[in-house]
């Protein structure tokens, strides 16, 4: 059998700019801070860099803040010469650039990619709160206009149909997903980067103001600017191959329709096909993995995260979070150990991969897992997924 | 015969332009509940859909070589890849299968709360509608719960799909 693209590539570098609400810098200059710090992690000259990718790149900006800076850009203002690059607005989620850089690196088309994730969505909704989608927008295009016209302006209510749909299915409470709420703010709380790391109780949890039933304003990620970057590289080229993190297994499947409403399942996210993907190529099992950084743009998908990769059965996730020890840091399955988007801000999936990276080579500070050696990264909700299994 | 376009995109009686939003075959109505929303690109595949909704009409299409059903409108079987497909007419009432109420103001004079209800419909398992629901309806609102299919008036005046509970719980 050929070697596997995963067995090729590992992640030699990685930085993140300063993550803060309204930050008073640009997108662009905390793209170049994240970049350059993860090039010097990686122990690489910039001029090493022969490849770059992001997501989502030149696109439709469905919310301001959300589109980071062109790739082209970013290649002039570095003098990067590149043998390879992309941008994925559409692809295994936000991973997409992450899984198509793996791919380009075994190839041979580039030894050593940058990719990133840069996201200014606090200093977008400055003046007028959080925005619908499509602010801006002349008409909703594509699948949009499934859903914009009728009313559906937001993901939170389409998110919001997938939790419903669970509840019913299987007595899923409001309660359970408090625990993840309330959990990931005590993680927080030994995440210096954190937004928000006061305590939270149940009790404050449960009374916050409704946004989409069943979903309150506690059970939607809290937007930030911020920007991260990994380095990717072949694996025979890394400065220091101690400090690299290797990718067990990788998926981006997608297996059903590709649609917000049409998904076959509501109980289910692509997360599932993804996720099946990534077993497929491994020989580990959901009962090697130590620590789980599975995405919550809204807390009902981390609960279908934990049953996509086999953590629990289908529908059991809410009482396997229940009580929040299971997920705490000295549980059996440390989950979100840097507070999750729901506290650590909406990096957009890539604070998850940061965080893996840091606790697999023992630098997650207060928050650190001892002995982490397996993690799950899961990101992305409804019909968008990637999903990655890390090792040291 | 050689057709223009997707074949089974029978050219409209109308002559309907396919200019998008300001499509004057597509009537308009005093913007309603939804008048904040956007609305839809009006396409070659989705502009029989929408002039039927004007009329308070549910056209979905169906594939001529093997009956299923395709929605939404793509001018193609998903199912065996026919490009030869047609329209029909699905009444209800529909099924809840999710839904959710929406408290948040995601647009200006955006008016809350109002629901949002995906419903599928008994003999038609390849689809489901997301339509809108009216303030006064949505104590009945719940997963289950039949509804009957209405049209209500929506951004720029085009009417959209929204749905009602049925029986005796409406408040007013």
């Amino acid at each position: 059998m050929t070697e596997r693209p995963e067995d090729q590539v590992v992640i030699s570098g990685l930085g993140q700019s300063a993550v803060g609400r309204r930050l008073p810098r640009s997108g662009f200059q905390l793209t170049l801070d994240a970049i350059q710090k993860a090039v010097s992690d990686s122990g690489l000259a910039l001029d090493a860099v022969d490849g770059l990718a992001t997501y989502p790149g030149l696109t439709v900006r469905v919310l301001p803040g959300f589109v980071g800076p062109d790739i082209y850009e970013i290649q002039d203002a570095l003098g990067l010469r590149l043998g390879w690059h992309i941008a994925t607005p559409q692809g295994a989620g936000q991973l997409a650039p992450l899984m198509a850089a793996v791919l380009a690196i075994a190839g041979g088309f580039a030894q050593h990619v940058v990719a990133f994730r840069t996201i200014t969505e606090a200093s977008g909704q400055r003046l007028s709160g959080r925005a619908g989608i499509g602010k801006g927008m002349e008409m909703a295009e594509g699948p949009l206009a499934w859903l914009l016209p009728v009313g559906a302006l937001s993901a939170a209510n389409w998110a919001a149909l997938y939790a419903a749909r669970h509840m019913h299915a299987y007595g899923t409470t409001k309660e359970q997903l408090g625990w993840l709420a309330t959990t990931q703010r005590s993680h927080a709380a030994k995440n210096p980067a954190a937004i928000l790391r006061e305590p939270l109780t149940m009790e404050e949890y449960l009374a916050a103001r409704p946004i989409s039933t069943p979903l309150s304003l506690l059970d939607c990620d809290i937007p930030v600017d911020g920007a991260t970057a990994i380095v990717l590289s072949r694996r025979d080229a890394v400065v220091d191959p101690e400090r690299a993190v290797r990718i067990e297994a990788m998926g981006g499947a997608l297996r059903h329709r590709p649609l917000w409403e049409q998904w076959d399942d509501l109980t289910t996210m692509a997360a599932h096909d993804a996720a099946a993907q990534l077993w497929s190529r491994t020989d580990l099992t959901p009962s090697d993995v130590d620590i789980a950084q599975l995405y919550d743009g809204f807390s009902i998908f981390t609960l279908m995260w934990l049953e996509a990769f086999g953590f629990c059965p289908p529908g059991e996730s809410g009482p396997y979070v229940e009580g929040g020890e299971r997920i705490g840091l000295s549980g059996e399955l440390p989950l979100n150990t840097w507070g999750g988007q729901l506290s650590g801000g909406r990096l957009h999936g890539w604070g998850f991969l940061a965080e893996a990276v840091q606790q697999l080579r023992g630098e997650a500070g207060a928050r650190q897992i001892p002995d982490a050696e397996v993690a799950a990264v899961g990101v992305g909700g409804g019909p968008v997924a990637g999903a990655l299994l890390l090792a040291r | 015969m050689v057709l223009a376009g997707p074949p089974g995109h029978h050219p409209d009686p109308s002559g309907a332009s396919l200019t998008g939003i300001d499509d004057p075959s597509i009537p308009r109505v005093a913007g309603g509940v939804g008048a904040w929303g956007l609305p839809p690109e009006i396409t070659e595949e989705t502009a029989r859909f929408w002039q039927a909704a004007q009329e308070g009409e549910l056209l979905i299409e169906r594939c001529v070589a093997c009956g299923f059903e395709i929605f939404p409108p793509r001018g193609v079987c998903r199912s065996c890849g026919s490009r030869l497909v047609e329209w029909f007419q699905v009444c209800g009432p529909g099924v809840v299968y999710s839904c959710t109420v929406n408290h948040q103001v995601w647009a200006p004079d955006m008016k809350v709360p109002f629901g949002l209800a995906l419903v599928e419909f008994p003999g038609h398992p390849s689809f489901r509608v997301l339509g809108h629901v009216a303030p006064e309806d949505l104590t009945a609102l719940e997963i289950g719960t039949e509804v009957d299919l209405v049209f209500l008036p929506g951004p720029t005046g085009l009417r959209i799909p929204g749905f009602r509970p049925r029986g005796e719980e409406r408040s007013k």
